[in-house]
């Protein structure tokens, strides 16, 4: 069976510049790089200190948090009215191919795995990881920022009890330590030589019609042809 | 080694927590380390694999 006789959802027609592929718009794109920079200072102001470099890093970091929150809200906004969010849930033909793809890697036999769509399972997965625990670090960190002084509110550290303040404090830690260990992981496939067509179009915006044809089903992920 | 940071509650008399062990965050980064190095390994003894079929 393809994935064109599953019922997956395909995704929205996609616009092609001439012999590109349009992969994100230039506001996905400035969308992830400040996302990126936010998390990336979100992770050094919490972290350095704690390993060792000690510097005034409170108000970066729930400044920076504050701007974090804004991003997740305009992208989940634009992801709900503009963009199908369908297109990052993993659908049967990718737990299908999934499957495939490790049975292939062990040296098992069977069919061979097809194509995915615009965005392949496991970054499906890795934006479900990321988005649970970005959405936890929100809201957690929101409820700390009760506990501080800032230019437009005085602390009240008295909101919860100090056992729910422990539980709050705990889904911040833990979720923020997962996301090192995600970061990493991104980074790492963003690296990658054979992910680099990935990569590059998270800054140009666009894949090469040889690249689309190479790594993308045409009936999961189409462009409209506009040349 | 502990999964919680604890201090002693206002009355003196129990532990609370107050958030997660920092000292599991050298594990998270092996976590990480470790994923890599796995998939970077499988992903080069199926590439040796594939050209030598």
């Amino acid at each position: 069976m393809s994935a064109s006789e599953t019922s997956a959802p395909v995704t929205p027609v996609v616009a092609e510049t001439g012999e590109r592929v349009l992969r994100h718009k230039l506001v996905d794109r400035l969308y992830h790089w400040l996302m990126a920079a936010s998390v990336l200072i979100l992770i050094g102001t919490a972290f350095l200190p704690i390993v060792g470099w000690k510097f005034e890093w409170l108000s970066l970091h729930w400044m920076t948090g504050i701007v974090l929150t804004l991003l997740v809200l305009i992208h989940i906004v634009r992801a709900l009215i503009w963009q199908d969010w369908r297109a990052m849930i993993p659908d049967g033909a990718d737990i299908r191919d999934g499957v495939r793809n490790i049975r292939a890697a062990v040296g098992g036999g069977g069919p061979a795995p097809g194509k995915p769509g615009k965005y392949k399972i496991l970054q499906k997965l890795y934006h479900l990881a990321v988005a649970i625990l970005v959405l936890a670090i929100i809201a957690s960190g929101l409820l700390m920022l009760l506990k501080i002084d800032t230019p437009f509110w005085k602390r009240n550290p008295y909101w919860f009890d100090a056992d729910t303040w422990g539980v709050v404090y705990s889904v911040h830690g833990f979720a923020s330590m997962a996301m090192i260990t995600l970061v990493m992981i991104h980074i790492y496939f963003a690296l990658r030589p054979d992910e680099w067509w990935l990569t590059r179009s998270m800054f140009r915006g666009t894949i090469s019609r040889k690249e689309y044809g190479e790594h993308c089903d045409a009936s999961r992920w189409r462009v409209e042809d506009r040349a | 080694m502990e999964l919680f940071r604890y201090a002693a509650s206002i009355y003196g008399d129990s532990r609370v927590v107050i958030g997660a062990s920092w000292d599991l965050l050298p594990w998270f980064v092996a976590a990480g380390a470790a994923f890599i190095i796995v998939h970077a390994v499988v992903k080069a003894i199926a590439g040796r694999r594939g050209h030598a079929s």
